[in-house]
C-alpha cells in the first residue's frame, strides 16, 4: 500500500474547514445574541458575587504579609488540582474528545496521528487560554482592591497565573494520554501533588512545586523570580505534550468519544446520576466478578440482600474512593472544631459525595423504572427498603471520618464529640443523596420550562443547591459545639440537640422516600383540577382537559377522593393466593 | 479437532497475531493467539457472542489495544501508518458523520487514503449497494440498513490489502446482501485477504479457512462445510 501523508492531511484541513464554515453558517444570529445574552447574564452575576465576598477595606500591611505567607501556597493547590485532573483526563485518552466517526476514520486512516490530533488540540488549548485570561484578569481586578498596587499588574500577572495552570494541566494531560501513561500511575502522581500541595498549606512539609507558580500571581505587590522557573516549566509541558499527542490510545479515545458527548449533555440537564454512571464507564469501574465476602442468602429481606450483594462487588477504586473522601470530610471537620465554619460545607459536600456511592442499589432502581415497576410492589415500598444498606454503608463512612478528624489531634473530649455527631452526619450525607438521585434530571415537560429562563435558572439552581445542603446539615452540629465551648457553654449538649434535629431531618426525608409517588400523585391531581376550572372558564370541555393531564385522573377514575390511595400492598398473584 | 497452521510455510503473511491476548480486568476477552492470514486468503471467524470475534478484529484494526502480544499487518505493526493503509475495518455498528452525505463520505474518507475521491469506481460501487439514489443524502437520516450499506460503501471504496468486516450481513436485505457477497468475491479475486466475522453458516462455505471462537480460545482452524460450524457454535 502506498502512503501519501501530505496529500492526506491537506485533504483532512480542507475537509474541516468546510465543516466547521458549514457549521458557523447554520448558527443562526438570534441564537447567538442569546447565547451572549445569557452569558453575559450569567458571568455578570459571577462577578458581582465574587467582587461582594472580596469587598471590603483595604489591607494594612500585616494583612498582606499574611496572605504574601499563606496565598501562593493555596493558589498551588489549584495548580496541583489543574496538574492531577489533566494526568487523570490524559489518562483516560483525553483531553480531546473527538467525534466518533473521526475515531473510526481519520485515525484508522494512513495520516499521521499527529497531524490530525494538532488542529483539536489546539482549538482546545485557545479555547482554555481564552478562559483563563479572562477569569485571571478578572481575579486580580478583583485582587487589587484589597492588596493595593497596580492594577495592569494585577489583570495582567492575575490573566499569566491562570494561563500558565492551564498550560500545565494541559500539557500534563496531552502528556498522559500521547505517553499512554497508566491510570495508577497519573492517579498516584496528580494525588501525591494534591496532598503535597494541601499539607503545604498548614506549612507540615516543605513548600510544595506548585506553590513556586502560585507566587507569580503575586509578583504586583511582592516580585520573586522563583515562579519563573515553574512558568517556563509549564511552557515546555505544554509544547511536550503538543508533541506527542500522536500516541494517543484508540481504545481510550474510543471509549471517551462515546462517554464524553452523552457526560457533557447530562450535566447540562443537571442530571447527576447520568453523570455518576458514565464517569464510572469512563474511568472503566467495573464491579468486581468475586464479591470482597460471599454473602449467604436465607429467602428473608431480598432487597437487603440485594443491596449488600452489590455493595460486597465495590471495585478496589471505588472503595478507596470513598475512604479517601470520608477522610476529607474528617479533616474539614477537624477544621470546623479549629474555628473555620465554612468547612462544613466542604464536610457536606464530601459525606455528599460518598452518599452518590453509598445509595448505589436504590440508585440502580431509579435507573430501571421499568424493571422496579414490573414488581408487583409499590415503588415507596420499594425504595425504603433500599435505606438500611445504604445507612449502614454511611456509619462506615462517618466512622472513617471521624477517626481522621480525632487522629487530628487525639483526645476523650475529641471522641465523645465524634461519637455524638457520627450519625447525623452520616445519615445527612446520604439524605441528601438519595433526595438528588430520586429527585432527577428536570423533567423537559415540566411546565416550568415555559418561564423565562431566569426563573428557571432560579429554580435549576434551588435543585441543585438543595441535596448538598441537607448533606452539609449533618456538619452543623461540630460547628454549633465549637461556638458552644467558644461561649462557654456545654458542646456536647449543643452537638446533641443538634444532631437531634438533623436526625429528624432526615427521618422526614426517609418518610418522603416511601410516600414520594402518593405525593407526586396528590400534587398532579391538583395540578389537573386547577387545568379542568381553567378550562371549564375558557369554553374547553372537561374531557379535554383531561387528556392533557392523563394520570392526574387515575383516582377519580377509581371512585377515590384526588390526592387519597389505599396503602401500598403487595399484590398476590393468582398460585399465591390459592 | 483444532488445526492450525504452521508459522514459516506459504508467503509472507499479510496478518500476524502472535501470542494476542486481551483482557478487560478479570475478564480474558481473548486468550493468548496465535495465527497467521496469507495474502489472497478468504477467513471466517465464527463463534457465540462473546466468543472474541469483535475484540480479535478491533485488536487487528489498531482499535483495541493488546494486553499482551503483538500483531503485525503487511510486516508492520497494527496501528502504524502502513498497517493502517494495509487495513480496511468495518464495524458491526456503522459510525459516520452527522453533517456528510454518502458522497462527501466516500469523498473524504477516500482523500484520505490517498486516492481521487468520489470517481466513476465509487459510483459504481454506490450503483451497486443500492444507494445511487441516495448519494446526496445525510446518512444521519437513514435506515439501518441504509447506514450499513453506506459503512460497506466506505470499506470498500478505499484501497487494502486485509479486509476486516464484523457481521456484515447484518441489517441488509437480500439485494444488498447478494451485492456484498459478490462485491467480497471480487476483492478477493483481486488479491486482498478478508476476514469475516459472521454467524451466518451460509458464507462459511465460500470461505478457504474458518476459525471457530469459543470463550476467547480457537478451537477450530481450517476449511469447514456450514454444517461443521453449526456444530462447532451450537
Amino acid at each position: 500500500m502506498t502512503v501519501a501523508p501530505a496529500d492526506s492531511i491537506a485533504a483532512l484541513g480542507n475537509l474541516r474547514a468546510a465543516r466547521r464554515k458549514r457549521r458557523v453558517a447554520k448558527i443562526h444570529w438570534v441564537d447567538a445574541l442569546y447565547q451572549v445574552y445569557l452569558a453575559a447574564i450569567f458571568g455578570g452575576g459571577a462577578v458581582l458575587f465574587l467582587s461582594g465576598i472580596t469587598s471590603g477595606p483595604r489591607l494594612d500591611q500585616a494583612g498582606i504579609d499574611q496572605v504574601l505567607a499563606e496565598g501562593p501556597a493555596l493558589l498551588g493547590v489549584v495548580v496541583a488540582a489543574a496538574v492531577a485532573l489533566g494526568l487523570r483526563s490524559g489518562a483516560r485518552g483525553g483531553p480531546i474528545a473527538l467525534e466518533a466517526p473521526d475515531v473510526r476514520h481519520v485515525l484508522l486512516a494512513p495520516v499521521p496521528r499527529a497531524a490530525a490530533l494538532r488542529g483539536p488540540a489546539v482549538r482546545q488549548l485557545r479555547f482554555m487560554m481564552f478562559l483563563a485570561v479572562v477569569v485571571g484578569a478578572i481575579v486580580g481586578q478583583l485582587a487589587v482592591r484589597r492588596l493595593g498596587g497596580s492594577p495592569v499588574a494585577w489583570i495582567a500577572c492575575g490573566a499569566l497565573f491562570a494561563v500558565a495552570t492551564v498550560a500545565l494541566g494541559l500539557g500534563c494531560a496531552f502528556l498522559a494520554s500521547g505517553r499512554r501513561l497508566p491510570h495508577w500511575v497519573a492517579t498516584a502522581i496528580g494525588g501525591a501533588l494534591l496532598a503535597w500541595a494541601a499539607t503545604d498549606v498548614f506549612e507540615l512539609v516543605p513548600a510544595s512545586p506548585t506553590a513556586y507558580l502560585g507566587e507569580l500571581a503575586f509578583w504586583p505587590i511582592d516580585f520573586d523570580p522563583a515562579a519563573i522557573a515553574p512558568l517556563v516549566i509549564a511552557v515546555v509541558v505544554l509544547v511536550l505534550g503538543l508533541a506527542s499527542i500522536g500516541g494517543v490510545s484508540l481504545e481510550a479515545a474510543d471509549r471517551r468519544t462515546q462517554l464524553v458527548g452523552q457526560l457533557k449533555f447530562a450535566a447540562t440537564l443537571q442530571d447527576l446520576r447520568t453523570v455518576i454512571v458514565l464517569r464510572r464507564q469512563l474511568a472503566m469501574e467495573l464491579p468486581r466478578l468475586k464479591p470482597w465476602v460471599r454473602e449467604r442468602h436465607h429467602g428473608r429481606f431480598p432487597i437487603w440482600h440485594r443491596g449488600v450483594r452489590g455493595i460486597l462487588r465495590w471495585p478496589a477504586a471505588r472503595v478507596a474512593r470513598v475512604v479517601i473522601v470520608s477522610a476529607i470530610a474528617g479533616l474539614a471537620l477537624r477544621g470546623v472544631w479549629e474555628g473555620t465554619t465554612a468547612l462544613v460545607v466542604v464536610a457536606g459536600l464530601a459525606m455528599f459525595i460518598a452518599g452518590l456511592d453509598a445509595i448505589e442499589p436504590l440508585a440502580q432502581e431509579t435507573d430501571h423504572p421499568g424493571r422496579r415497576d414490573a414488581l408487583p410492589l409499590s415503588t415507596g415500598h420499594v425504595m425504603v427498603r433500599h435505606l438500611p444498606v445504604a445507612a449502614v454503608v454511611m456509619v462506615g463512612v462517618g466512622l472513617v471520618a471521624g477517626a481522621t478528624a480525632v487522629l487530628m489531634d487525639p483526645s476523650v473530649a475529641g471522641v465523645k464529640l465524634a461519637a455524638i455527631c457520627l450519625l447525623p452526619l452520616a445519615w445527612a450525607g446520604g439524605a441528601g443523596a438519595v433526595i438528588s438521585v430520586l429527585m432527577g434530571a428536570p423533567s423537559p415537560s415540566d411546565n416550568w420550562q415555559l418561564l423565562p429562563p431566569e426563573v428557571q435558572g432560579s429554580r435549576t439552581a434551588f435543585r441543585t443547591v438543595w441535596p448538598p445542603l441537607i448533606a452539609t446539615l449533618g456538619a452543623v452540629p461540630v460547628a454549633l459545639a465549637r461556638i458552644a465551648l467558644e461561649n462557654d457553654g456545654n458542646p456536647y449538649d449543643i452537638a446533641l440537640a443538634s444532631g437531634v434535629v438533623v436526625l429528624v431531618i432526615v427521618g422526614l426525608v426517609a418518610a418522603w422516600v416511601h410516600q414520594r409517588e402518593l405525593i407526586k400523585e396528590w400534587w398532579r391531581s391538583v395540578q389537573g383540577m386547577q387545568g379542568m376550572s381553567t378550562a371549564a372558564t375558557s369554553g374547553t370541555s372537561a374531557a379535554d382537559a383531561d387528556r392533557g393531564s392523563p394520570p392526574a385522573n387515575r383516582s377519580a377514575a377509581a371512585g377515590r377522593p384526588a390526592g387519597k390511595k389505599p396503602a401500598p400492598r403487595k399484590v398476590k398473584t393468582r398460585l399465591e393466593r390459592s | 479437532m483444532t488445526k492450525r497452521k504452521k508459522k514459516g510455510q506459504g508467503p509472507t503473511p499479510v496478518l500476524v497475531a502472535d501470542g494476542l491476548m486481551k483482557a478487560y480486568g478479570e475478564v480474558e476477552a481473548l486468550a493468548a493467539l496465535d495465527l497467521e492470514v496469507a495474502p489472497g486468503e478468504s477467513v471466517v471467524l465464527v463463534g457465540h457472542n462473546g466468543s472474541g470475534k469483535t475484540t480479535f478484529l478491533r485488536l487487528v484494526a489498531g482499535l483495541l489495544d493488546p494486553t499482551e502480544g503483538d500483531i503485525e499487518i503487511d510486516g508492520a505493526p497494527a496501528g502504524s501508518l502502513e498497517a493502517r493503509a494495509a487495513a480496511s475495518f468495518l464495524p458491526d455498528e456503522p459510525v459516520l458523520y452527522d453533517d456528510l452525505s454518502v458522497r462527501e463520505h466516500i469523498d473524504y474518507l477516500g482523500r484520505l487514503h490517498g486516492t481521487e475521491g468520489y470517481g466513476d469506481a465509487e459510483a459504481e460501487l454506490v450503483e451497486r449497494l443500492g444507494l445511487a439514489d441516495r448519494v446526496d443524502d445525510l446518512p444521519a437520516r437513514f435506515s439501518r440498513g441504509l447506514r450499513q450499506k453506506t459503512s460497506l460503501a466506505l470499506g470498500l471504496a478505499r484501497p487494502f490489502d486485509l479486509l476486516l468486516i464484523d457481521e456484515p450481513f447484518v441489517g441488509l436485505d437480500l439485494s444488498g446482501r447478494s451485492a456484498l457477497i459478490e462485491l467480497l468475491h471480487e476483492r478477493h479475486a483481486a488479491g486482498a485477504a478478508l476476514l469475516v466475522a459472521t454467524h451466518d453458516p451460509s458464507y462459511v462455505e465460500r470461505a478457504e479457512r474458518c476459525i471457530a471462537l469459543r470463550q476467547g480460545e480457537v478451537i477450530f482452524d481450517g476449511a469447514a462445510a456450514a454444517a461443521d460450524v453449526l456444530a462447532l457454535v451450537s
